[in-house]
């Protein structure tokens, strides 16, 4: 026993001693450790490789250099990106511990009472959006509709006969969908796939009248005059397509899309934040991440800080009205 | 011509054959431990080759894929726990082969039928990828229906012997694979009020459990025996190729497997799994007079081998001609191509068109030397069926969790693996068989979201819009036939079970 204690005593001290070597040495140039003096990760909470996945890892290469510390990328997968989002609420909130969040995706689980997450926006501490895509209406060139009035003009006169490819419910074309409807009052045929390239054969091979997806994936499939633009519903139109038209400018008032932005556990130190906030930024905005995401059609979009909390306040709160959750 | 010649001698240059040994190395290694799949071997790879040239990121990616699909072959054969999903089909053959003390001949086959497979499908890629690709716009959620269909029709022939345990098997796969958020409702089914539920129950480490962790169970029973129970006949020795004897046996099974494959491989959404089970299923069907079918024959081996391989250079079919991969791995493949600043479609084959050729010229030969790297690899793996149990099942039990884990660093996969290993075990002393479990949990889903869709879709009469292609008759014809040849024989079998029990 007396052997123990004596054991633990000179541990402590030896504890203490080195710590405090440690602290003079690094005193030298500053009072306490400079943030960050080990490395970062970055939750993705979707497979490796995906969309998600690959801008993460962009964005981690860049951050890499600009806080002289490594940005490791972890895919926690599962439950819906519930897997990961969970692990980052929980996470210690030293900003050691990031994540990826993806509206509208990440709303469903908490909002939906069937599946009765506990975590909340307010979990979370929103640093700064990334990438928005918007979401468009594309058809093959030969279909009879020209714009999205043609379009809602059809599902009216005949509800729930025009087929429109969506990906899941309460994700973004969903969503988008149900705004056009209840907007119009037309009515739509949706048919969920897992993920678009699906919903982009059943259109091209004509099984499925109109796709609705992201921006991003169909640029190609426009320059190539496969697919048709009838509307896009950004607030402006996209200088990866500046020819298609928005659907405001065609009366619609309608902005939808998914975005993707860094945020990290609740509670965050305010000088952590700002540092975070700052650096993202940096890089968000940097000309060199900016032509890495134009070979992929993503457009760059940096939301700071509270602005970025009420970006996604105002869609968590469209999500609620649309889905009356 | 001029392109042609030039294109060769690009793809020759010691920069492209140093990448496509460099892809076929990793995708080795990557492929044959259990859990690393092809689609994260390309992942983790793609942001080192952000500072290379298209062409050699592109080949040194395409390489890794069609070798890690390769190389879960070893680990299927050697201790029937499959690299990759994509193999499993193959450790049910390729292992009883091991256990017999042919290691070398099982190896040997798969190697031949996986380099076969790959090269055929580049091939089909170099040759004729425009008008083969239209094959996937043709397929509507009817024809993915009765696709489905006929795959879960074989499930009865595919349990050796007892078609009411495959039957139930299969439709306890197929249960399993409803498990989860209901895409087109959004209601999660048999969550149970379970957060990882609702994400639905992980395929690969259902795999990983019911095949690799039974395994281990099994051999716990026998800590002191080895593998390999038999010294080895006539397939013991190490050979680079086939015997002549060997290649005539196979070689029907070759064709069939490779074309199931190209032809799963260029539908998007289906890659190696479904390739290898299909191909698997057919050569079942056409292997009436091969009494080893199921308990250690090369066509076994041969048909799933050469099909997952030829879902690879399937696969990357759709994805250059329309920017649809037909694979997981082709999606990421689809992210490298756009990244490197090649959109797919009509310009890869005309303004690209030396970038486009050169890539495939490269996975063709990518498919040859992963033939002689994984040759040489595996010259003295046999060792391992030679080794105690006690010894093995430590390192298949690790690989297993470390495999499962590393999916999506979510400790429920493991958990996952683990009760899949418990069942699989458990199945594997009732008599029950994996197989058909495996092909319920893939085809499930595809028949389900092909019949609500097609049902979704269709104006008037339901079944009239079920059969309203000429795929799908051709798709119906073949199920009648499947289910009626399987009713027949097992009519004529126990007629003659009844003569025998007489005399």
């Amino acid at each position: 026993m007396t052997f123990m204690k004596r054991f633990h005593v000179t541990v402590a001290a030896a504890a203490a001693l080195s710590a405090l070597a440690l602290a003079s040495s690094a005193g030298v140039d500053q009072a306490r450790a400079e943030f960050p003096d080990k490395n970062l990760t970055l939750i993705v909470p979707y497979g490796a490789g995906g969309g998600t996945d690959i801008g993460a890892r962009l964005l981690a290469k860049d951050l890499d250099p600009l806080i002289k510390q490594p940005v490791i990328v972890q895919n926690i997968t599962g439950g819906g990106g519930w897997t990961g989002w969970g692990t980052l609420a929980t996470a210690k909130p030293d900003g050691y511990t990031l994540g990826l969040l993806n509206a509208p995706s990440f709303y469903m689980g908490y909002l939906d009472p069937k599946l009765g997450r506990k975590e909340r926006l307010e979990s979370f501490t929103p640093l700064i959006n990334h990438v928005i895509d918007y979401v468009v209406v594309t058809v093959v060139p030969g279909s009879p509709y020209k714009s999205v009035k043609d379009l809602v003009e059809a599902a009216k006169a005949k509800p729930g006969s025009i087929s429109i490819t969506a990906h899941g419910v309460g994700g973004d074309e969903h969503l988008a969908i149900m705004q056009l409807e209840r907007m119009t009052g037309a009515k739509f045929k949706v048919v969920h796939n897992k993920a678009t390239p699906e919903s982009k054969s059943q259109v091209l091979g004509n099984h499925v009248q109109v796709l609705a997806c992201n921006l991003s994936e169909i640029v190609t499939e426009v320059k190539d005059n496969q697919l048709r633009v009838l509307g896009v519903m950004s607030p402006a139109k996209s200088r990866f397509l500046p020819t298609s038209p928005t659907f405001k400018e065609q009366g619609y008032d309608i902005e939808a899309s998914v975005s993707r932005g860094i945020a990290g556990p609740a509670g965050l130190p305010k000088d952590v934040e700002a540092k975070l906030v700052a650096w993202l930024d940096k890089v968000v905005t940097s000309k060199e991440h900016q032509d890495k995401a134009d070979s992929l059609f993503l457009e760059l979009r940096s939301i700071k800080g509270d602005a970025y909390r009420k970006f996604l306040k105002d869609n968590e709160q469209t999500v609620k009205d649309l889905m009356g959750w | 011509m001029d392109t042609l010649l030039s294109v060769v001698v690009n793809a020759f240059t010691p920069v492209h054959l140093g990448m496509v040994l460099a892809g076929v190395v990793i995708g080795l290694i990557i492929g044959s431990m259990p859990g690393l799949s092809s689609n994260l071997g390309i992942a983790l790879m793609l942001p080192l080759t952000f500072g290379m040239d298209p062409v050699s990121a592109l080949i040194l990616l395409v390489s890794l894929y069609t070798a890690a699909i390769y190389g879960g072959s070893f680990s299927a054969i050697l201790l029937h726990t499959p690299g990759t999903s994509a193999s499993a089909a193959t450790a049910i053959d390729g292992f009883a082969l091991t256990r017999k003390g042919e290691f070398n001949k099982a190896i040997r086959i798969s190697t031949f039928a996986s380099v076969f497979g790959g090269l055929l499908s580049a091939i089909a890629l170099l040759a004729i990828a425009p008008p083969l690709s239209l094959l996937s716009l043709k397929f509507g959620p009817a024809e993915y229906f009765w696709l489905a269909v006929f795959g879960i029709s074989v499930i009865g022939t595919l349990a050796s012997g007892n078609m009411i345990k495959g039957l139930v098997s299969g439709a306890v796969g197929v249960a399993i694979s409803t498990v989860g958020l209901d895409l087109d409702s959004g209601y999660p089914r048999f969550a149970f009020g379970f957060y990882d539920l609702q994400g639905g129950i992980g395929f690969v480490p259902a795999v990983i459990g019911l095949f690799s962790l039974s395994q281990a169970l099994l051999m716990c029973e026998k800590p002191h025996n080895t593998i390999q129970e038999a010294d080895p006949t006539g397939g013991g020795k190490w050979r680079l190729l086939p015997t002549w004897a060997e290649f005539k046996f196979i070689h029907p099974t070759l064709w069939r497997s490779s074309i199931i494959g190209i032809v799963i491989g260029i539908l998007p959404g289906a890659g190696g799994d479904i390739g290898s089970w299909t191909a698997y299923n057919e050569a079942k069907r056409f292997a009436k007079n091969d009494p080893d079918f199921g308990k250690g024959s090369i066509r076994g081996v041969a048909a799933s081998e050469s099909a997952n391989n030829a879902t690879t250079g399937g696969a990357i079919i759709p994805l250059l001609t329309l920017g649809i991969p037909g694979s997981p791995s082709a999606a990421i493949l689809l992210g490298a191509l756009v990244l490197h600043g090649m959109q797919p479609g009509r310009t890869l084959f005309t303004e690209h068109a030396h970038f486009t050729y050169t890539v495939c010229v490269g996975f063709l030969i990518a498919n040859l030397v992963m033939g002689f790297v994984g040759m040489a690899m595996c010259r003295y793996m046999g060792v391992v069926a030679r080794l105690p149990n006690t010894i093995l099942i430590i390192a298949v039990i690790v690989l297993s969790i470390v495999g499962s884990y590393s999916l999506g660093n979510n400790i429920y996969d493991v958990y996952t693996m683990m009760a899949f290993g418990i069942l699989g075990y458990l199945m594997r002393k009732s008599g029950f068989s994996a197989a058909p479990m495996v092909l319920g949990m893939i085809l499930g889903p595809l028949a389900e979201q092909g019949f609500r869709q097609a049902v979704q879709l269709a104006d008037g009469p339901v079944l009239l819009h079920m059969v309203a292609n000429p795929i799908s008759w051709v798709l119906v014809a073949l199920i009648v036939l499947s289910i009626g040849s399987a009713a027949y024989l097992e009519f004529s079998r126990s007629k003659l079970t009844d003569v025998m029990a007489e005399r």
